[in-house]
């Protein structure tokens, strides 16, 4: 690693270089005006050697680990990906997390939305359930023909609800407190909205119920591909809305 | 090879013609050891005299802190209801799931509201001195601290432009990304000779940061052992460097200097192979989708209705299915080749043209200007040095325009040329 270790070849040095590997054999070749861009190492000491070697292999041993662990934690199912996983994980998770699939291996090809209906109390006490209201289309509006779109209307209810979506098994029910969190988090999300745009007085809401509107974007037109472009709606089941849903949003 | 041909007796198989036996092929692997050792030696040499690539690094820097700066401004409006005490997502249910991942982030440290404005706004701040090149490298650790701190807060808030942000500001602190095009370079330049006791400034930034890692420290508030042990190595390798500077001018600090080199260029080499990472999957895992086999791929999120900006424009391109699929193809073959284009200056930089091509189009058509501003700032790592020079002088020779309108300051020297500005005989080649 050292070096000095190796053949010196001197068609590879120029002659200040040359004379600078003289100088080496003296001692004190390094002193106070010594420019790190043309030291040689051979001029310097061996303790001085020895920390640089160490460097050198230390740096070359965490670059394999960092880019090996990055490496495998993006491909896909393998045998020593596998074999490793959990090792993988604890040194990727949380800060060098990464998804690199984008629009793959499929684009996403539906459009989906967000709906949602409230049951609220009226001045008479009587209870009223509301029409269902697209909470997506706000955003949709907020993103149309607006060169700077904000995260609050790209990402903010559509990854809270792919957040909701991935913390859910088959039959609707949260997976651990993911689950429960992202609950939380998508009707607060529809409170929020339902306040924010759409004038309502969320002390009147006594509960809520969100569905999803799915739609499949209709094939190019010079496709020959029959595509069923109707809506699909998967609805959830009421939800109570307590004060720990309202903390912090509520006017 | 040495069979003789059947056909005619006449013509001798080569290296079989009777009476005088060819010499001997040499073997390609002859000296092969000896410039094997010769060529390493010259990478070490390389990697530990200098911190390569001083403008391939200053404009990733300078890349990624306009796409933040730009970010926390265009949002800033929204900084409550995204980050903020007014989030769906609450101080409260951020703090029990960041409890689980251990994520970092100084944004619920406290749910007040002020904390939270300190803290989004010091994150601008140093975007702000990150983009100039103020005290880079505690510019830099900064800017990471806010990034995490903000995005962690946070983490359905964000998309792919956010992750590469999220992954750059942390491997931008380890590399010496201020050597050129800042305010550090500058001063250095002005005054070479600078005493490291006469740099209060310096000294205070030190100082200041100090108690504030204490405190965070002594609190509790930092209670992950690998950030205690980050952040306050961090902060005693800059006291060291000063250390060195100033009482051991000879082996010791040039030794030092060794280290950090290696070790920018090492964090230089993983930002090269994180980009590669990026680019090899996006377009991997492209090439076993049916989408993108037959060719309709890039039609669909065009379609989609959060991505659809410009119906218009979207409605155009979709009309015809050659473009389609040209951009389809285009997109997988450009996203699979460029991590083996590397291999060729000129198929890179060929490459490079295509990409941020792409992704200003993207950032267009899609509405993902900060996406697309990220992406670019990153593929910027691989920019050839005499593009980056020109580009340099083209902003100079701009800034000097500019500026000769106004008054002329009494004394103000145009800056002197740096000393980093004599670009290494590596770079030279691009």
């Amino acid at each position: 690693m050292l070096p000095h270790d190796t053949a010196p070849e001197d068609g590879e040095r120029d002659e200040g270089q040359r004379a600078e590997g003289k100088r080496a054999l003296t001692a004190h070749a390094v002193d106070a005006v010594t420019v790190t861009e043309t030291v040689s190492l051979r001029a310097l000491s061996l303790p001085a050697r020895a920390i640089i070697a160490v460097a050198v292999g230390a740096l070359a041993a965490f670059f394999t680990w960092h880019m090996a662990a990055v490496f495998l934690f993006v491909s896909p199912s393998n045998t020593v990906r596998e074999e490793n996983f959990d090792r993988i994980r604890g040194y990727i998770y949380p800060e060098f997390e990464q998804n690199w699939k984008l629009f793959a291996p499929n684009p996403l090809q539906r459009d989906e939305a967000v709906h949602v209906r409230a049951q609220v109390t009226e001045p008479d006490g009587s209870l009223r359930t509301t029409d269902w209201i697209n909470l997506t289309a706000t955003d949709i509006d907020n993103i149309r023909h607006h060169l700077l779109p904000s995260h609050s209307a790209q990402n903010l209810l559509r990854r809270g609800w792919d957040f909701y979506d991935g913390a859910h098994d088959d039959e609707g029910r949260p997976i651990g407190e993911r689950g429960r969190l992202s609950e939380l988090y998508v009707h607060r999300i529809a409170l929020q909205r339902l306040q924010d745009e759409h004038d309502m007085d969320l002390d009147t809401v006594r509960r809520v119920q969100l569905r999803s509107a799915v739609s499949r974007v209709p094939a190019p037109e010079w496709r020959e591909e029959e595509i069923d472009t109707s809506t699909y709606y998967d609805e959830i089941d009421w939800w109570v809305v307590t004060s720990d849903d309202l903390e912090g949003i509520a006017r | 090879m040495s069979i003789p041909s059947q056909r005619t007796g006449n013509a001798p198989a080569p290296g079989a013609s009777p009476g005088a036996p060819a010499p001997a092929p040499s073997s390609p692997f002859r000296g092969l050891g000896r410039s094997f050792d010769a060529a390493l030696a010259r990478g070490l040499g390389h990697v530990t005299r200098r911190a390569l690539g001083p403008y391939q690094t200053a404009i990733v820097r300078i890349g990624f802190a306009v796409t933040v700066l730009g970010f926390l401004l265009h949002e800033w409006p929204n900084r409550h209801l995204m980050y903020g005490q007014d989030s769906a997502w609450s101080f409260d249910m951020a703090s029990r799931f960041a409890e689980n991942s251990g994520a970092f982030t100084l944004l619920l440290w406290s749910d007040s509201g002020l904390w939270f404005e300190l803290v989004y706004h010091l994150t601008i701040a140093a975007a702000v001195a990150m983009l100039l090149g103020w005290r880079t490298r505690a510019a830099t650790m900064l800017f990471m601290i806010g990034v995490l701190s903000v995005q962690n807060r946070s983490i359905f808030m964000g998309d792919g432009g956010d992750n590469v942000i999220h992954l750059m500001s942390m491997y931008l602190v380890l590399t010496r990304c201020g050597q050129v095009w800042s305010l550090d370079a500058r001063r250095r330049a002005r005054r070479p000779d600078l005493e490291p006791t006469e740099d209060r400034v310096g000294i205070a930034l030190w100082a200041v940061l100090g108690v504030a890692l204490l405190a965070a420290l002594v609190t509790g508030s930092v209670d992950s052992w690998i950030w205690s042990l980050f952040l306050g190595g961090m902060w005693l390798v800059h006291g060291y460097w000063w250390l060195i500077r100033r009482y051991a001018p000879g082996e010791p600090r040039v030794v030092s200097d060794i280290v950090a080199n290696l070790v920018h260029n090492a964090a230089l080499l993983v930002i090269m192979a994180e980009v590669c990472v990026i680019y090899a999957t996006a377009g991997w895992y492209k090439i076993q989708g049916s989408r993108w086999q037959d060719g309709t791929a890039v039609y669909y999120p065009m379609n989609l209705d959060y991505f659809n900006v410009w119906p218009e424009v979207s409605e155009l391109l979709s009309s015809s299915g050659m473009v389609i699929m040209a951009l389809s193809y285009g997109t997988v073959i450009v996203q699979v080749a460029f991590p083996f284009a590397l291999l060729n200056r000129r198929a890179k930089n060929i490459l490079l043209v295509l990409m941020m091509g792409e992704h200003i189009g993207i950032a267009l058509l899609m509405g993902l200007p900060f996406f697309s501003l990220a992406m670019i700032a990153m593929d910027a790592v691989f920019l050839p040095t005499a593009f980056l020079l020109w580009m340099g002088a083209r902003a100079t020779g701009l800034r000097a325009r500019l500026t000769r309108r106004r008054p002329a300051p009494p004394e103000a020297p145009p800056a002197p040329a740096p000393a980093e500005q004599r670009s290494p005989a590596w770079a030279a080649k691009g």
